[in-house]
């Protein structure tokens, strides 16, 4: 509001007029947002379409009456939302309920604690892991099934749940909520949703060089080791990752930090080039990795000895596995796997090795040293995971949370790889030298594997929605830069099979409501309360005669003239 | 659906004071100037106790019952009394009976005392989609708050009025009014000290403004005879 400087009393008392509209207004307008009986985040599921067809849910916005599982019979529930918590969920009511695409008004599950990182800690829970694989039941077929309403995932807290009781216990009796009984009423007031214009993914590259000698004109020989850090799941603003792919990336950053320690020392520099990846666009078949690779140039290309790929190494035991796509007779499979296992014999690791062979028809890439082999590089991935995933599983979905996963697992595989690595490279393969050692000063840090594991524990990180400068992208970069000599970032847009629809977290508000009958009871009561008040008061007042005149037409009057 | 529940409340809220009006003669008697003038006063009553609220009573941290502010709350209540007093005998109203005048004003102090306190609330509150028994809990106090002010305009007019009372009588009027003007703190103290309900708070107070209209009735009457 612009107040004219002008001067006179009347311009003042016109403006502060205004100004008492304006308020008046503001007031009216803004009275509808703040008075809910509970208002929680809540995260949608995500939207989707892959090759035309589409997936996920496809609405955002949400107005109706709640409902509960144990709905009576034959109630119709278009107009209802269902909260389900994840304890008592049923998937083949969920699975039923979506393929046979029965109308519903929306879908609301709530998670336990466990899944989240503010409350996760360190609670233990009877049934983690059956919660664990129901949840990921779950997951898989909602990202792959078409939903005409939305669906939302929120975490279990007091509010929500004292609301579910009372819903249970109101269909106990045997009324489910509509517009005349009362009840509850989910409001979620977001746009619709768009799609993300072309969403960017972004790789980043950190470059350790070499010891270069006077007089060798030879390209130094390389060794790449990458990670993927993007992720996908359900719910796209929950979607962390800890172990696919955080494990991995944490496990990256440490490597990194351990031999720049190593190399800033010109003595103890290697004769091999490092090269370290951040890429994205795993889940989509590593398309990211792809663009990378293909952004070499030849000579690049040709000087890496081998890669090896890190994907989910952060909640093994005692096995992990090497997958290979070229054939293990071939000689410098041999010559990495011998390098792994015998530093695994000294860990107390078990490790096993797996080829699969590469279709170059097939577009599916399970593993990201499929894209290396696809251009004739060695390379293998090293992972917990024994089996390739189906596209868009095992990428990081809702219950891969903080709580699944353990840093020791990853100080031993950081250990692993870095002593595999070092060996290589200082050509002490077979000798039992211990360059990591703990206790000494190049030792696998955990305290920085734990900060860096919690950091990437609370960032989703789905790569639509990951932004050019997202401040975690500029992060990666900038802790990479501080080990490496030299870092770049390639943008590239996820183009081709997939598109993505924004609208990912909203505020989700309750409100109890009473039924129009009720309403209009009252307005009943209340007609017949002043109807009676005004009745007793004429004929206290006035008498009993004025009540009956009040009704009664006047007389006509006759006159008569005497 | 909301603003149903808005109207149903506010009906309950005013209605009543629209309802009095226009039964009783006071309608007739076109008394409506002195309920507007004893409406302004009121918010005259109304600001001065706010001002001496704001300079003597201090904020206490916790919600319970402070014997002293409750105590210098009831003196400053007192004020309302003043404001009554001045309403009655001084304003200059139009040649109405003395048994309509007390009505008016009575009329008049009620309705600037819903509007006042219980029209904001009402406005921004029971037009959301939330649904509380509060604001049905506070209309029914509206009510039993007009028939208190009427009963308290009836004592006031007794004794400031009236100049040949029964001797026996003026005790008890005294004492009934001295009740009626008390009733704020009496109900602040229920709901604090003794943690009394919203809902339990306000049968009490319906059930004593009857009472209590009831007995200045009774007492109106007796002084009406003529001694």
């Amino acid at each position: 509001m612009v107040l004219s400087k002008n001067s006179g009393g009347h311009r003042g008392m016109q403006e502060s007029m205004y100004s008492v509209i304006a308020l008046v207004f503001i007031l009216v307008a803004c009275v509808e947002l703040c008075d809910a009986a509970a208002a929680i985040d809540v995260y949608r599921l995500i939207q989707y379409d892959m090759s035309g067809s589409a997936y996920g849910s496809r609405f955002a916005v949400l107005n109706h009456h709640a409902a509960a599982l144990h709905f009576p019979p034959g109630a119709d529930l278009s107009r209802a939302v269902l909260i389900i918590p994840l304890r008592e969920l049923n998937i083949t009511f969920v699975r039923e309920y979506i393929n046979q695409k029965k109308p519903l008004g929306g879908l609301l599950f709530l998670l336990p604690d466990i899944f989240s990182f503010e409350n996760g800690g360190n609670k233990q829970v009877h049934e983690k892991e059956k919660l664990k694989n129901l949840l990921a039941e779950l997951e898989q077929l909602l990202i792959h099934a078409n939903i005409p309403y939305p669906v939302y995932f929120a975490f279990e807290n007091d509010e929500i749940d004292t609301v579910l009781a009372d819903i249970k216990k109101n269909d106990a009796i045997g009324q489910p909520a509509t517009a005349t009984t009362g009840g509850y009423k989910l409001v979620i007031p977001t746009p619709e949703p768009k799609k993300v214009a072309s969403p960017t993914i972004t790789n980043i590259q950190g470059w350790l060089s070499g010891l270069k000698v006077d007089g060798d004109t030879n390209q130094l020989p390389t060794i790449a080791i990458v990670a993927s850090y993007d992720t996908f799941g359900a719910a796209p603003a929950l979607s962390v990752g800890s172990d696919s792919n955080g494990s991995g990336v944490v496990a990256l950053l440490e490597i990194a930090r351990l031999f720049s320690l190593l190399y800033s020392n010109p003595k103890t520099r290697g004769r091999y080039n490092l090269l370290f990846g951040l890429t994205s666009g795993g889940p989509y078949n590593y398309n990211g990795t792809q663009k990378w690779l293909r952004s070499f140039d030849q000579r690049l290309r040709e000087s890496i000895d081998y890669a090896i790929c890190l994907n989910s190494i952060g909640s093994w035991d005692n096995e992990l596995w090497i997958h290979v796509s070229k054939p293990p007779e071939n000689a410098y499979i041999k010559q990495i796997f011998e390098g792994f296992s015998n530093v695994a014999e000294e860990l107390h690791i078990k490790v096993g090795l797996k080829h699969k062979k590469i279709n170059i028809s097939n577009p599916r890439v399970a593993w990201e040293h499929e894209q290396f082999s696809r251009l004739r590089v060695t390379a293998a991935t090293l992972s917990e995971i024994s089996t390739a995933p189906e596209l868009l599983q095992g990428t990081g979905g809702l219950f891969d949370s903080r709580q699944f996963v353990n840093e020791t697992a990853i100080t031993r595989g950081v250990k692993l790889v870095a002593e595999s690595l070092a060996r290589h490279i200082y050509g002490h393969q077979g000798k039992n030298v211990q360059i990591f050692a703990d206790g000494g000063s190049l030792a696998v840090n955990p305290a920085y594997i734990q900060s860096w594991l919690d950091l990437l524990s609370q960032t989703p990180r789905v790569a639509p929605f990951l932004s050019k400068n997202d401040p975690f992208v500029m992060a990666l970069q900038k802790e990479l830069a501080d080990h490496t000599d030299e870092v770049n970032m390639q943008h590239e847009v996820l183009e081709g099979v997939f598109t993505f629809y924004d609208s990912t977290s909203a505020r989700l508000n309750i409100y109890q409501v009473a039924s129009v009958t009720f309403d209009l009871l009252l307005l009943l009561v209340l007609g017949s309360y002043l109807i009676v008040l005004f009745s007793f008061l004429v004929i206290t007042t006035r008498g009993l005669d004025d009540l009956i005149s009040l009704f009664r037409r006047p007389p006509s009057r006759k006159v008569k003239t005497a | 659906m909301t603003m149903f529940h808005f109207f149903n409340c506010a009906i309950l809220t005013f209605g009543p004071h629209a309802v009095y009006y226009s039964a009783t003669p006071l309608s007739e008697y076109d008394t409506l100037g002195t309920s507007v003038k004893a409406a302004l006063v009121y918010l005259g009553t109304a600001l001065v106790k706010l001002v001496c609220l704001a300079t003597f009573l201090k904020v206490s941290e916790n919600d319970g019952f402070d014997p002293y502010q409750e105590l210098l709350k009831a003196v400053i209540g007192f004020i309302d009394v003043a404001g009554l007093y001045f309403a009655l005998t001084q304003l200059t109203h139009r040649n109405i009976s003395q048994n309509h005048k007390f009505q008016a004003v009575g009329l008049g102090w009620a309705f600037a005392d819903s509007v006042l306190h219980r029209l904001a609330p009402l406005w921004v509150g029971a037009r959301g989609l939330e649904f509380t028994w509060d604001f049905i809990l506070q209309g029914l106090e509206a009510n039993a708050n007009l028939v208190l002010s009427i009963s308290l305009a009836a004592l006031g007019s007794l004794m400031w009025l009236r100049k040949n009372k029964p001797k026996t009588l003026i005790p008890i009027i005294y004492t009934c009014a001295g009740i009626v003007a008390t009733m704020p703190s009496i109900t602040s103290y229920l709901r604090r000290g003794l943690g009394w309900h919203f809902p339990k708070v306000v049968v009490f107070e319906l059930f004593t403004s009857l009472s209590m209209a009831f007995i200045s009735w009774q007492l109106f009457s007796a002084c009406q005879r003529p001694s």
